[in-house]
């Protein structure tokens, strides 16, 4: 999640009240539940939800090739902040809604970071 | 004046003492049947007909408990209630008919033809499927789901009581 979030680790605040009440939006930072490890917690963008037709390139080291996807009822697309070193939705498609657990609502450490995520 | 105001207070004082302790009595059962309910066991009215035979088409009562899958000890043949992929806001019960790593041929449209299909279930994924194949929309539908969507294993069911007892 570079730049937004630091390499050797940040504490954040988050909520878990908005997921319940369907208010997650695009550009939402949010922790989901890995659908490739389910004892595991990451932290992504929304980029996209339900309904929304994406179009990404597979690969941003090899080329340009670019795969369009609709993105199916009661999903959402995530993905992180660093392109070239994030395991996201462009590599396990998108995600049920209710993997969410929470979202991001600002950083408290390191102190010189405090404040919202931008 | 001053008295009589003190000497009011002290008789309220005893039965504010004992309303309190009523109360947080109160609270802590509720407290404890939340938590119960939630995380232990929990009583779910199940209906439709993509369980059919096991579950019935007007509904069923059914003890589900909600420990199994926080510790992976959910198997093949279980009966899990999962929350549905399509509808964050709707539970299903399904059957595990496979974990991650397990290879399923399955016919897509048992209506229509023999046409297989053949997947291999990915890494933290389970295939969900209804025991009535012709009326039940799961993974030949949606594919694998992950297996963090699923929140619950029935245990027995306890209503109607002609059908009282396990699942089979």
């Amino acid at each position: 999640m570079l730049p937004t979030l630091n390499l050797t680790g940040d504490v954040i605040l988050a909520e878990h009240l908005s997921h319940r009440f369907g208010k997650i939006g695009l550009g939402d930072v949010v922790l989901v539940r890995s659908p490739r490890d389910p004892n595991r917690m990451v932290t992504k963008r929304i980029l996209g939800l339900e309904g929304d037709r994406l179009t990404f390139s597979a690969d941003p080291l090899v080329g340009d090739n670019s795969v369009s996807v609709v993105i199916p009822k009661g999903h959402v697309w995530i993905q992180g902040d660093n392109l070239y070193a994030s395991t996201d939705s462009r590599h396990f498609g998108p995600i049920p809604y209710s993997l969410i657990e929470g979202k991001a609502l600002l950083r408290v450490w390191p102190p010189e970071y405090f404040g919202s995520l931008r | 004046m001053r008295m009589r105001v003190m000497s009011f207070l002290k008789q309220w004082r005893g039965a504010a003492k004992e309303a309190f302790e009523n109360v947080s009595i109160v609270a802590k059962f509720l407290c404890l049947l939340h938590v119960t309910d939630r995380y232990i066991i929990s009583s779910t009215h199940v209906q439709g007909p993509s369980m059919l035979p096991t579950l019935n088409l007007t509904g069923d009562v059914i003890l589900a408990e909600h420990l199994s899958h926080r510790f992976g000890k959910i198997g093949l043949g279980d009966v899990v209630l999962v929350r549905s992929p399509r509808d964050p806001n709707r539970m299903v019960t399904k059957r595990i008919l496979g974990l991650e790593g397990d290879r399923l041929t399955f016919s897509a449209d048992p209506l229509v033809g023999d046409n297989s299909v053949s997947v291999v279930i990915p890494k933290g994924h389970v295939w969900i499927q209804g025991d009535n194949l012709y009326a039940s929309t799961d993974s030949r539908h949606f594919g694998p789901i992950p297996y963090s969507l699923i929140e619950g294993k029935a245990l027995l069911r306890v209503w109607p009581p002609e059908y009282f007892g396990s699942l089979r």
